[in-house]
């Protein structure tokens, strides 16, 4: 059974806590060639886009859903939405807690709003919102 | 930061690059390293990821301001892929940064991001405390 847009409003269970670490967070910033000195040292902080790995593994609750009938490979990001209470630190242990906020569709394809919470101490350090639009088999 | 005040950041970018991110996010979807795959679903070879174009399009702020704690919201939309040949050159990203306004210590910062002229990402934009005290 395809996702409809009874699914908005689905809240996922939380998932394992994501423990932020100064060696991930200097690959990371590497990996974005940049070489700000507040992503590295004994006290960095995150690049803001690093909350992209955590919220992107909450998404694993969406594709294993299986009433949903998502398939990761058949998806595509269309766009991507941060708002910060405070930067990713190392040592923050984040869970992540993904919901389902909208869901259109349009023919074979289903625009899927998702907002996922990433909290540290049960704050919340930031809200990461994207639309991911799917393609279902039979049009494929 | 004021009003109508502007930034160029260049970044190039190549497959090594794209690898290496690949690790780093832990995303690992193969048309990112695979030509096969990337024209499997209609693309002319490997690109970026979306997230890569993002973050690195967001050093033309945090360079800006210094501090990224300073950064409050970022969004886009993934318009175009940036696609990376086989090349020791790779392909180049163009970030124009222009502070569209500020309010209550707060700039709305737009991003027009460019790849050989096509716009890769729409609609960017960066909400960034600019107060005296950092946040």
């Amino acid at each position: 059974m395809p996702i409809t847009t009874a699914h908005a409003g689905r809240t996922f269970p939380a998932s394992a806590p994501y423990e932020v670490s100064r060696a991930k967070i200097a690959e990371f910033a590497r990996a974005l060639g940049d070489d700000n000195p507040a992503y590295f040292g004994l006290d960095p902080v995150a690049p803001p886009t690093f909350a992209a790995i955590i919220a992107a593994q909450a998404w694993d609750a969406l594709f294993d859903d299986e009433e949903l009938g998502l398939a990761l490979n058949r998806t595509i990001h269309a766009d991507q939405q941060f708002d910060f209470v405070r930067p990713l630190r190392a040592g923050d242990v984040v869970v992540a807690t993904l919901s389902i906020e909208r869901v259109r569709t349009r023919g074979a394809m289903d625009m899927v709003t998702v907002e996922v919470d990433l909290a540290v101490d049960g704050a919340t350090v930031c809200t990461a919102r994207s639309t991911l639009i799917h393609t279902r088999e039979e049009a494929a | 930061m004021i009003q109508g005040e502007s930034r160029e950041l260049r970044v190039p970018v190549t497959r090594a690059d794209v690898v290496r991110y690949s690790g780093a996010s832990t995303d690992f979807n193969e048309i990112h390293f695979l030509d096969r795959r990337a024209r499997a679903i209609g693309l002319p070879g490997v690109v970026a990821h979306g997230m890569w174009t993002m973050g690195a399009a967001l050093r033309a702020v945090t360079d800006w301001v210094g501090d990224p704690a300073r950064i409050l919201a970022y969004q886009v939309r993934f318009t175009k892929p940036v696609v990376v040949p086989d090349t020791d050159e790779g392909a180049e990203v163009v970030v124009v940064a222009t502070v569209q306004d500020v309010v209550d210590e707060v700039a709305t910062v737009g991003l027009a991001v460019t790849c050989d002229g096509d716009a890769v990402l729409g609609a960017a934009r960066v909400r960034v405390h600019v107060g005296e005290e950092p946040r």
